[in-house]
């Protein structure tokens, strides 16, 4: 009895225990889109029990009756457990993971490591941040989303350069800007100017070959402790982009097809408050002249138009003869235009009015932009694929500006059984940029040999009819406008007459091999390969009235760039576990680079037939021709070794090679160090303060080194062929000395950065903080030395003095709210400065002007910050006192003067992001404080009187303030248009520059992904519609407020010079909408 | 791995050698004869005519825009002419003796170098004192920071320079230059020139050197200098457009298809108009025919002056002359005559078709022949102008600087009536004359309606001869000072186009001092040296920029600015 007693117990135990089994069913999602997530591994915590979701996240799981937690995790999501307690539909929302222990990152050569065990700063940003957006150019996405990135557009121009610097200026005569990685493959993101920044140099920056929307992430290596191991290139920071078909994410489908598709409009963001109370003229007198200090458009009072002789009465109307039919006869205008004479011989009227003139002349522009991208992978995993295609129709807000894109882009890897992994990726890319020419230009016509766009535009006196009156000559096809010698082009006639226009095709990729020896060791050889054919044509029409007489004569130049980077690297990789607290991996590696410059062309001058755009149909020709090549060969090797996971050393080094120094001068070695610290893993005690998640210390140190390019140390003799001709008009040929002098004991530039920084993630990670502080030296700085001409030579490539640079990044998180479902917000803060100052700048000088002109541009300065502007200043006495001339105006004091210093105090942006359900909002607000900018648009709008600075009545006069030439306080009263027009626009440089300060919302977007519920009946996936804006606002507390400049732009083009502009090209505003789906 | 790097290494991309610039030649492939075509190009256009208009300007004879001497001309606005002196063309040139002298024989092109070495040299001087010399060129052997040598010692140099050039002429050489576009190989014009220039070196030093006008007057006994116009020093012009541009920088600026670029003059308009107001016989006093040659009219009367006032293009023909330019031009001249006042710095007007443009001589333009047609590029001679270097009217001039110093007036007055003359013949015969200026002067048929005959004006030889007749009476009704300003103004006349040495004479005699003063009444003291090019003063330790522009030159020995000249 008692055996069947305990027989029947366990029976019925057992009964009962199957029994007591229910099931548990439920549907795992994305919180991000809704939708449901396919081979979620679903398990019962402490058991081997479990299943997967399907293809539309749904499952099934037997538990036991009572209790149990579900353990819900899928790579890349963040794993949740779950307790069951009573319910039988268990669904679950998962979230990417966002956990900062165990993330892996892409460091330099493409290693991948802990995040926890990098001893120095990473910047990550993420898909989500940079597709859908108005800009095209990826840098201009970039802006604002990484601390220590600084920035800046050329111009609003759609596709006009843009210049990124990574922690401040470290070099004053190399190139400053970081290297470009795209899937492994080195890119090149330089600019090719057309020309100098006086005489027109639009050119876009070859990173805009990218398609933003085909990124899956880009991370940003700052300091050199990072980028050693890149050598050279790295030494400005790195961009590792990750594309889409470059990334080794499996997809959560087989297949998956996103579309996006987006319509922005693209405005002119910076249009001046124009007055309309005076017109053309000087001095309140009429007269057909570039300034609008001229008469008042009343009728009465001193100023009024009824006191000119010009301007007559017609009904009430005041009419001036039209300025067609009064030009001189030499412009050939009155009679090329006889409708503007009447039948008696008297010019036809033209009403003295203000004109809505400038804000016409522009345009909004509509942004098309479409992708497609194909993701799939095999069902184990082992191969994927991503096929991308995107197109860009960008329609700049100046007529005659667009820009198109077409990007192709594949990419798979392959896991084969052999042990060797496969991955490749090709690209290829078409950009089109067209705009109308854009040079510098002083406030009267264009500076240089070329004409500019906006040379003569945005002073347009207001009593001209810029979009009324005919542009062009119906004879001879030339310019034809109000100034009675027909000297200012007009705006219209450049526009139709004048191109620069950039054809790229590009194709780069790269394939790499890996062959794992083992399961701890690994070799792997990539090869990548980056080439563009840039095609660049630059026309004018003949008839045009600035700049040169060639260019007056019609001009035509076609040129190629063909720029070639080829990269070899084999690398060796291990991974070792010494007992169980040492973890050792270690890298070798040896790369080959070569950058190869080919350009070729012909330019043409003599246009003989209008209109006709063809060499032959020019009489003259010159060659165009230059070539450039650099080869760098490096070794390289790191080891890591890992502590208990809370204590990491990394060691690295590389040693180059360069093919442009003496033989004596070309190699140089470079070392880095870096650790971090988890001092809450390392004691244990510590570690039970539950608030805090994460804290890091690291210090890093880090060296670079920087080479020439072209060809420093090569004396040279030039020769030229049309240089003069005999009286037969045979071509003279000369040659002359080179101007540079050939330096062969050139050494590289060096640097050395010492990093420390924390990281802290508390509350549950709803706290997130990252600090950094660096120090940077840079030694033998390689200087374009100006030489004085009495040398024989005028510049020389030297190694001199050290700069250093100091900076802090901090970057901060707080989710005010998170709820997956509900609503959610959290506010970033990324903050940055970057000072360099000139320490010394060797024995032989206490100056450098290393951009702009030698006598009004950028200049190093023992003692001072580099991008110290310089240039005339106003005069002053001993006491100080501003120094005033017997005429009223100030005294100019020539030389060197230091007028300003363009580097911000700081750059600060501010990111909310707040969702409810479907709907997100994502505000970028920008904060630049302080910096320097001299502005010829401000200077030219108000010395051209084309409109009134606040409070400021032009009817008053002026007292300058200061001391007079005999040193008493000056009381010589001026006018406004002498204040205006001697002082402000052709005085000292001094009064044009202004403190640059901005405040900026540099972005919003506003998502609305549609509920999966009115997906169901769709074949698509996800859905999801986007507003999004780009400088929809800004504020200058500094800059006259009638302007509206905005000092996003740099005048002397994307190089090291900042803080100068030339009019040369408003900002732009965008904003649209955009639509993405996936099926 | 070890396969690996056999790959990469047999690629190109492991060249390590390719310091070598493609993109140039390298200096072992230089050729003489196309150094010394840049040279003989970059003289004229780069040297002697940028310093001979600034020379000009300062002495009205050409316009300055500037209301304040200090900033008139600022250090960054010399840094081009210190360059294509230094870098360019004397850097040039020393390379080039490398290949010229010694066994290379290459004596002519030697001479002939050193001749615009010479010249060079002596300008600098003038312009900015103590420069660079001794140790200049030597940016190769590591010397970047060339310190400078006193002015007397340049001087010094020169006249060695000039000395050697002239043996060199002498000489024989292996080969001939492949150009010479200055004497088209005629090597007694060489030491002509040679010795004119001499002559002006040592008419320049005349105050600090005691025995400088003896050597002037031996030169002169020898009778080996530059006496006729056949034998004047000038480099000529063509009148290609573009690729390359051989025109006259004078016509490229001003014959534009906008019109006028630059202003000429009031002041030396309205003295060769012959500073009489009772134009309207076309018989004034000492009207000097030069100026149909000099000036080209656009319009027939200046506004506000002569014609109805126009705010539009001559706002000053509506206001009255400040008090300081009591007696001086203002604002134009009459008679179409209308260009700027010394000092003007008002922004431009819709002038370019209405203003008074460069004429005929030295510029390639177009002859003033009263046709009052506006002008545009290809106008007139197209450019094929020159810049004068060294006239044998110049020559005379000092003649007669070096006799008035020695209170000789009546030789004085003979040798510039010699200059006159010959300045009289090279301008009026530079280029054919056209058929309306041959008719309106009386020796040819009026172009429009050949049937009409007649001359309208007096043959141009009797302007010539009142012209001179005029000058004679005026001369001889001044002391000794008006003698003074007289020669100096005729000399500076005479000198248009090339004002090195006005600006010289001006400040080594103090004379005329009857030139329009600047417009600003408070211009601070005249210019007696110029700032050092930013180029130099901002990149060389040895070279300190000045304290001002009143440092005079080591020459100049006359008193300190402001007071000395006395015109300002």
């Amino acid at each position: 009895m008692k055996r069947i007693l305990l027989l029947s117990i366990s029976f019925l135990l057992a009964v009962g225990t199957a029994w007591a089994q229910r099931t548990v069913s439920g549907r795992v999602t994305s919180d991000s889109d809704g939708s449901g997530i396919p081979g979620v591994n679903v398990i019962l915590k402490g058991t081997t029990t479990g299943t997967t979701s399907d293809l539309d996240g749904n499952y099934r799981v037997s538990v036991p009756e009572e209790g149990g937690t579900l353990v819900f995790s899928f790579i890349g999501l963040a794993r949740q457990e779950v307790e069951i307690g009573s319910r039988s539909v268990v669904d679950v929302a998962m979230s990417e993971d966002v956990e900062t222990l165990g993330e892996v990152i892409v460091t330099a050569q493409g290693i991948s490591r802990e995040k926890q065990a990098l001893g120095y700063s990473v910047a990550n940003v993420g898909a989500e941040n940079l597709e859908q957006r108005s800009e095209g150019d990826i840098a201009r996405v970039l802006n604002g989303k990484a601390s220590g990135v600084q920035i800046q557009q050329q111009s609003g121009m759609s596709g006009s350069g843009t210049s990124i610097i990574i922690r401040g200026l470290s070099s004053f005569s190399g190139s400053n800007q970081p290297m470009f990685i795209v899937d492994g493959v080195i890119f090149d993101g330089g600019t090719n100017a057309q020309g100098s920044f006086v005489d027109g140099n639009n050119g876009s920056s070859r990173f805009l070959d990218i398609d933003p929307n085909n990124i899956e992430s880009i991370n940003v290596l700052k300091g050199l402790a990072a980028t050693t191991l890149y050598g050279t290139p790295g030494r400005n920071g790195v961009i590792l982009i990750t594309t889409k078909s470059g990334s080794s994410k499996a997809a959560k489908k087989k297949t998956e097809i996103t579309v996006t598709s987006s319509l922005f409009f693209n405005e002119i963001a910076s249009m001046a408050d124009y007055q309309d109370d005076y017109g053309g003229g000087f001095d309140q007198s009429f007269g057909w002249f570039f300034s609008n200090w001229g008469p008042s458009f009343s009728e009465g009072g001193p100023a009024g138009w009824a006191n000119q002789s010009a301007i007559r009465n017609v009904n009430g109307v005041p009419m001036l003869n039209h300025p067609y039919a009064t030009a001189s006869p030499a412009t050939g205008m009155p009679q090329a235009f006889p409708e503007f004479t009447n039948s008696e011989g008297n010019p036809v009227d033209y009403e003295w009015r203000p004109y809505n003139s400038v804000p016409d002349f522009f345009r909004r522009g509509s942004i098309n932009s479409n992708s497609v991208n194909v993701r799939g992978t095999s069902d184990d995993g082992n191969y994927t694929y991503n096929a991308s295609f995107g197109n860009l129709n960008d329609e700049g807000f100046t007529p005659g500006n667009t820009l198109t894109r077409n990007t192709f882009s594949v990419g798979g890897r392959a896991k084969l059984s052999n042990n060797f992994t496969i991955r490749g990726t090709m690209n290829y890319t078409n950009t089109d940029f067209i705009t109308p020419p854009v040079a510098a230009s002083y406030g009267s016509n264009v500076g240089g040999q070329n004409a500019s766009i906006f040379g003569n535009l945005f002073y347009t006196p207001r009593n001209i009819d810029l979009m009324g009156l005919p542009f062009q000559n119906p004879i001879t096809g030339e310019s034809t406008y109000y100034r009675q010698n027909n000297s200012i082009q007009h705006p219209l006639w450049t526009v139709n007459n004048a191109k620069n226009i950039q054809a790229t095709n590009r194709v780069f990729g790269g394939m790499a091999a890996l062959y794992a020896i083992n399961e701890n060791l690994n070799v792997s050889f990539d090869y990548s390969y980056d080439t563009y054919s840039e095609n660049n044509t630059n026309y004018a029409n003949k008839g045009g009235k600035t700049g040169s007489q060639a260019n007056r004569s019609g001009v035509y130049q076609t040129w190629n760039n063909t720029n070639t980077v080829q990269n070899y690297n084999a690398v060796i990789n291990g991974n070792y576990s010494i007992g169980s607290d040492l973890d050792v991996t270690f890298a070798a590696g040896a790369q080959a680079r070569s950058d190869m410059y080919d350009r070729n062309g012909v330019a043409s001058t003599g246009q003989q037939v209008f209109n006709v755009i063809r060499h032959t149909n020019f009489a003259q020709q010159n060659e165009i021709q230059y070539f450039q090549e650099r080869n760098i060969l490096g070794i390289y090797g790191q080891a890591e070794v890992g502590y208990k996971k809370f204590a990491y050393l990394t060691l690295a080094g590389r040693n180059d090679w360069v093919s442009n120094l003496s033989e004596e001068n070309r190699s140089i070695f470079y070392p880095s160090a870096s650790v971090s610290f988890l001092p809450f893993s390392a004691i244990a005690a510590l570690g039970d303060i539950s608030a805090i998640d994460l804290f890091k210390v690291r210090v890093g140190y880090g060296t670079s080194a920087n080479f020439p390019t072209g060809y420093p140390i090569a004396s040279t003799l030039s020769l030229q062929t049309q240089y003069f001709q005999d009286r037969s008009g045979t071509d003279v040929v000369i040659n002359t000395t080179g101007n540079v002098l050939g330096n062969s004991a050139l050494l590289p530039e060096s640097m050395g950065e010492v990093e420390i920084g924390f990281e802290i993630a508390a509350l549950n990670n709803r706290l997130t903080a990252d600090f950094s502080v660096y120090n940077r030296t840079t030694t033998n700085l390689l200087v374009n030395r100006p030489l004085d001409p009495s040398t024989g030579f005028t510049t020389t490539q030297t190694n001199v003095g050290e700069i250093e640079t100091k900076g802090a990044e901090v970057d901060l998180g707080y989710d005010w709210f998170r709820n997956s479902n509900g609503f959610s917000w959290n506010t970033s803060i990324n903050w940055f400065r970057a000072n360099a100052v000139v320490n010394d700048l060797g024995l032989d000088t206490d100056i450098v002007a290393y951009a702009g002109f030698s006598n009004q541009g950028n200049a190093a300065i023992v003692g001072e910050p580099l991008n110290t502007m310089i240039g005339t200043a106003i005069d002053r006495d001993e006491a100080g006192n501003l120094k005033v001339n017997a005429s009223g105006s100030y005294v100019v004091k020539t030389g060197n003067n230091i007028i300003g210093d363009a580097t911000p105090d700081f750059t600060s942006n501010i990111i909310n992001t707040l969702s409810y359900k479907g709907v997100s909002l994502n505000i970028l607000f920008n904060w630049v404080q302080g910096g320097d900018i001299y502005s010829q648009t401000v200077q030219t709008l108000l010395g051209r009187g084309v409109v009134n600075q606040e409070g400021i009545d032009r009817a008053n006069s002026f007292i300058l303030p200061g001391v007079n030439p005999s040193g008493e306080t000056n009381t010589k009263q001026i006018n406004n248009s002498t204040y205006y027009f001697s002082n402000v626009l052709y005085g000292p440089n001094e009064l044009g520059v202004y403190d640059a300060t901005v405040y900026r919302l540099q972005e919003l977007s506003l998502t609305y992904r549609l509920p999966s519920a009115i997906l169901e009946s769709t074949p698509f996936g996800n859905a999801s519609v986007t507003f999004t804006g780009n400088n929809l606002w800004f504020h200058t507390p500094n800059i006259p407020s009638v302007t509206n400049f905005d000092p996003n732009v740099a005048g002397l083009g994307i190089g090291n010079g900042a803080g100068w502009e030339y009019l040369n090209g408003p900002s732009s505003r965008r904003y649209g909408f955009s639509i993405k789906a996936s099926f | 791995m070890l396969a690996v790097v056999v790959i990469v290494a047999s690629c190109d991309v492991t060249e390590l050698d390719l310091a070598d610039n493609p993109n140039a030649l390298s200096p072992d492939q230089a050729s003489p004869d196309f150094f010394l075509n840049a040279i003989q190009v970059d003289f004229a256009r780069s040297i002697v005519e940028p310093f001979g208009r600034t020379g000009a300007q300062l002495t009205r004879i050409d316009y300055m825009s500037g209301r304040d001497y200090t900033n008139a001309y600022s250090p960054a606005s010399q840094d081009g002419r210190w360059r294509s002196a230094y870098q360019r063309m004397m850097m040039d040139i020393e390379t080039m003796y490398k290949l010229t002298t010694g066994d290379a024989g290459l004596t002519k092109h030697t001479g002939m170098a050193q001749v615009m070495q010479a010249y060079t040299l002596m300008t600098l001087v003038d312009f900015y004192g103590d420069v660079p010399y001794s140790e200049a060129f030597a940016g190769e052997d590591g010397n970047l920071n060339p310190g400078v040598d006193s002015g007397a010692d340049v001087y010094a140099a020169a006249i060695g320079l000039l000395d050697a050039a002239i043996a060199n002429f002498e000489a024989d050489a292996l080969a001939e230059p492949q150009y010479d576009f200055y004497y088209d190989g005629d090597w007694g014009k060489w030491i002509k020139a040679a010795n004119t220039i001499k002559m002006k070196a040592y008419m320049t030093t005349r105050l600090v050197d005691g025995s400088a006008v003896a050597s002037f007057n031996a030169i002169v006994a020898s009778g080996n200098y530059i006496t006729s116009n056949a034998d004047d020093m000038q480099f000529r012009y063509g009148t290609n457009e573009i690729q390359p541009d051989t025109r006259h920088s004078r016509y490229a600026s001003t014959y534009t298809t906008t019109g006028g670029g630059r202003y000429t003059s009031n002041s030396l308009m309205y003295y060769m108009q012959g500073n009489n107001p009772e134009l309207g016989s076309f018989n004034p006093s000492r009207y000097d025919p030069r100026i149909l040659f000099y000036f080209y009219r656009q319009v027939s009367g200046t506004p506000g002056i002569d014609a109805p006032a126009d705010e539009e293009v001559l706002e000053c023909g509506l206001q009255n002359a400040p008090t300081h330019y009591d007696g001086y031009v203002f604002c134009g001249a009459p008679q179409g005559y209308w260009g700027r006042d010394h000092g003007n710095d008002n922004g431009i007007p819709p002038d370019g078709f209405l203003r008074t443009l460069e004429g005929v001589y030295p510029a390639g333009g177009a002859l003033d022949d009263f046709s009052f047609d506006a002008q545009i590029n290809g106008g007139g001679n197209g450019g094929a102008g020159v810049t004068p270097v060294m006239l044998a009217s110049w020559a005379q001039f000092m003649i007669a600087e070096t006799q008035m110093v020695a209170g000789d007036v009546a030789g004085a007055k003979a040798s510039m009536d010699a200059a006159i003359a010959l300045s009289m013949d090279k301008v009026t015969n530079f280029f054919p004359r056209t058929a309306r200026f041959e008719w309106i002067f009386g020796t040819g048929a009026n172009p429009s309606d050949p049937t009409s005959n007649g001359p309208i004006l007096g043959l141009l030889s009797d302007y010539i001869g009142a012209f001179n007749s005029d000058l004679t009476a005026e001369w001889d009704a001044a002391g000794t000072a008006g003698k003074w300003d007289i020669l100096g103004m005729q000399y500076y006349v005479a000198m248009y186009g090339n004002g090195i040495d006005a600006y010289n004479f001006y400040r080594r005699t103090g004379y005329p001092t009857t030139l329009q003063p600047n417009i600003e009444p408070d211009p601070g003291g005249f210019i007696r040296s110029f700032y050092y090019a930013a180029n130099a003063a901002n990149t060389n330790q040895n070279i300190t920029q000045k304290s001002g522009v009143d440092v005079q030159v080591f020459w100049d020995t006359n008193p300190a600015s402001p007071g000395f000249p006395a015109a300002n």
